[in-house]
């Protein structure tokens, strides 16, 4: 495929994905939104599960196309669970009452969105495989032996 | 609400503007600019696809005819899955024609296999009345909805030029990929926000809404009955019907007119650039027949039933409840308007500078000059769009009025293409002349021309409460089958055959057996009959009165409802029946072989368009 093609499939790639996070995101924060104000725990747990469809609906995106979730959408994933969780830290600690009315369906929705990326993970690429994305140390082992198969990184 | 709304469109008009930059940045070729390279993903073409037969039959329209009429209105969304039927029958094969013979355009298509300049023209005129006076009356509701939505923080005429202006962007940018890839995914996002808005409404609204009540309509309307299978009435204007104009009649008829949207030339122009694949048969059998038609006949009562004065109320009343939903409701109305206006523009730009600008005016172009100047046709299109829907909004719904009745009066030229070779081109061109005629004056243009001018005509619109495009469509059929008769071996049989040639060669379509055959063809008449036919009157009380009892069956919803949900369930399994049995819902690059049909028409400037021009291009003395 030529170079050309290939920049055309990605994009055509990254269009549908938008299209899925789109309707996804702005379901969650209308919820969100509703929840954290008149609506309650429900409302806001329902948010997440609308990040959930999102994300199955990603993850059946890349199965048809047969790709993988590429490097700049992992990095603003985990950016925006780690401004999430640091939010929710914050919001525990100073939030007047939030604890008591949120704190179950905020956490019960990161901890699910946390499961599901390694459900996906472990899926997708065993329990080695899955492992062995952020297995740093190992990539990094300079010696030949650490790349033999029986060793589990042969890639 | 207002400064929510306007930041959520902002972003939209954002996202459609970075994705037309990397379709530019992505896609430099200019040739590719006009056509995408004819390989649209498939997945955008589909939702596109269902997105402009949403937009184009007028979500904000089909709403308030519901709440204006009842179940009666809301039946009309059964013909989304006639449309799918036609959009199967005919994408295909065009796909296929274009592929076969190197066409790159529906009137192209025609132009060539009819041998024909006239027909040529007649798409062309489609492509302006979809692209101008259409687009420009979708363009003018959307502007009296941003105002009426803002309390008049937007003027009508700021949100028209500002609104055209964000259109075009994108298409400008990327062209037409961009255009259907930023269609596409706002179409996804209408998808979600139809189901999700009329459960939230039902949900959390005061008082009991549809289907628990049935919905309000004016004194002598039946709401949710069918009055009657036909009414002799004169039609809108002259004579108003007793129990509504929805009759069984007046259904199907209008039903009929959705086929319109599938006959529209840009509609079939993104078909015929789609890349092969499934997308032929996704788009008309789950996208159009299963989810947006079931959407419409579930989700469509219940939003019409709670819009009481107009849009602008219900969204205040669910902002009371929650912003985000008072701005969703407005996004459904102004994204469906957008997604009409920017297909139907975008598209009729376009053909027009690759069918008549860049072939005849400025035939020597390269391809990077082409792109130029689809770019200056598109800025055009958009700036007369945004014009006539600010300056002339009664003179654009007048004139738009007739652009879906006129495209359905494509359907014979399109069937002879696609299948029957024994249509003629002067059975085409003379059903064409008799069927427009009968389709204009029972529309308001006709009317008013021919009142204006002459005497008062004894019929309205729509006389007999049977829909212009029907009107049209039966007098076209006569008229192609009587010329067909006589014409049938006409001078350009020869080409005609020789791409049916092609396709029963090597594309022949296998509808089975004798017995697959009939029940096919059969079982579509029946459920037509039924559902959209005058068998549909059966539905007011099939289920609230049983014909096996003498009691009354206590439903708790109306009986009609129930008889459309029935036929929409039997609806779809047909036309996935005839989409994945004959492979008509699948399209591949794979052995296909190369025809040529000859070109009526001189691909060479007309001697006084050469001159004229240039008389102003040529250097003058002093440049010399």
């Amino acid at each position: 495929m030529s170079s050309e093609a290939e920049t055309s499939e990605r994009l055509d790639r990254h269009a549908l994905v938008l299209a899925v996070w789109l309707p996804a995101g702005f379901v969650a924060l209308g919820l969100w939104h509703y929840g954290f104000g008149a609506g309650g725990a429900w409302w806001v747990a329902a948010g997440f599960a609308a990040l959930l469809a999102g994300f199955a609906a990603h993850v059946i995106v890349n199965a048809v196309l047969g790709t993988g979730f590429n490097p700049g959408e992992t990095g603003l994933g985990l950016v925006l669970y780690a401004t999430a969780t640091v939010a929710l830290v914050l919001a525990v600690l100073l939030g007047d009452g939030f604890a008591a009315r949120f704190f179950l369906a905020v956490a019960g929705g990161m901890i699910a969105l946390l499961l599901a990326a390694v459900f996906y993970l472990l899926t997708r690429f065993g329990t080695r495989g899955a492992f062995d994305r952020f297995d740093v140390i190992r990539d990094n082992n300079p010696r030949r032996a650490s790349r033999l198969t029986q060793r589990g990184t042969g890639r | 609400m207002t400064a929510f709304l306007v930041v959520i469109l902002g972003f939209l008009a954002a996202i459609g503007i970075y994705l037309a930059a990397l379709v530019a940045r992505a896609s430099p070729a200019p040739a590719a600019f006009g056509d995408a390279g004819a390989r649209l993903p498939g997945w955008a073409v589909s939702f596109a696809s269902a997105g402009v037969m949403l937009a184009g039959m007028g979500l904000g329209d089909h709403l308030a005819l519901i709440g204006r009429y009842g179940l009666q209105a809301s039946h009309i969304a059964l013909g989304l899955i006639l449309a799918a039927l036609t959009a199967l029958l005919v994408q295909k094969r065009l796909w296929l024609a274009a592929r076969i013979a190197g066409l790159s355009s529906p009137g192209e298509a025609l132009g060539r296999y009819y041998q024909s300049v006239p027909l040529r023209l007649a798409m062309l005129t489609l492509a302006l009345l979809f692209g101008l006076p259409f687009a420009a009356n979708l363009l003018s509701q959307l502007g009296g909805v941003l105002t009426e939505a803002t309390g008049g923080f937007v003027p009508r005429a700021t949100a028209i030029w500002v609104s055209a202006f964000f259109l075009f962007l994108p298409a400008v940018i990327g062209g037409w990929r961009a255009t259907v890839l930023v269609l596409a995914l706002q179409a996804v996002l209408l998808a979600v926000l139809v189901p999700g808005l009329a459960g939230f409404a039902a949900g959390m609204l005061a008082g009991p809404g549809f289907p628990t009540t049935p919905l309000t309509v004016a004194p002598g309307i039946l709401a949710d009955q069918i009055p009657g299978v036909i009414q002799f009435s004169a039609g809108i204007g002259k004579q108003t019907p007793p129990g509504g104009i929805f009759t069984g009649v007046g259904i199907a008829s209008t039903a009929l007119s959705l086929i319109g949207i599938v006959l529209s030339p840009g509609f079939l122009y993104l078909g015929m650039t789609a890349r092969p694949g499934r997308s032929a048969g996704f788009a008309p059998v789950w996208l159009i027949a299963a989810l947006l038609t079931g959407l419409l006949l579930i989700a469509g009562p219940m939003l019409a039933g709670r819009i009481g004065p107009g849009p602008a109320q219900l969204a205040t009343r669910l902002s009371l409840i929650e912003p985000f939903a008072g701005v969703a409701w407005l996004l459904l109305l102004i994204l469906t308007a957008q997604i009409a206006i920017a297909f139907f523009t975008t598209s009729g730009a376009i053909l027009i500078s690759r069918e008549v600008i860049l072939p005849f005016v400025l035939p020597s172009l390269s391809p990077a000059k082409a792109r130029l100047t689809m770019r200056i046709a598109l800025a055009i299109a958009f700036a007369l769009v945004a014009a006539l829907a600010a300056f002339a909004p009664l003179a654009s719904a007048v004139f738009g009025s007739l652009a879906i009745p006129l495209a359905v009066q494509m359907l014979p030229a399109f069937l002879g293409l696609t299948f029957l070779r024994w249509i003629s081109r002067s059975a085409v061109l003379v059903g064409l002349i008799f069927g427009g005629l009968m389709a204009v004056f029972t529309e308001p243009l006709g009317l008013i021309l021919f009142e204006g001018l002459f005497v008062d005509l004894p019929w309205g619109r729509w006389p007999l409460g049977v829909h212009s495009a029907a009107w049209g469509l039966a007098l076209n059929v006569m008229a192609v089958l009587l010329v067909a008769i006589f014409t049938r071996s006409g001078s350009e049989r020869a080409q005609r055959d020789r791409l049916h040639d092609e396709f029963a060669a090597t594309w022949a379509v296998d509808f089975g057996g004798k017995a697959a055959r009939n029940a096919k063809w059969s079982l579509t008449l029946i459920w037509a009959f039924f559902a959209l036919g005058p068998g549909a009157i059966l539905g007011n009380s099939f289920f609230s009165q049983p014909i096996f009892t003498t009691g009354d069956a206590a439903l708790g919803v109306p009986s009609l409802w129930v008889w459309q949900l029935l036929f929409w369930l039997i609806g779809v399994p047909l036309v996935w029946w005839l989409a994945y049995s004959t492979a008509l819902g699948t399209t591949s690059g794979q052995g296909l072989r190369r025809i040529a049909l000859d070109d009526p028409a001189r691909k060479t400037s007309p001697e006084w368009i050469a001159a004229s021009l240039a008389r102003v291009t040529a250097p003058t003395g002093g440049e010399r």
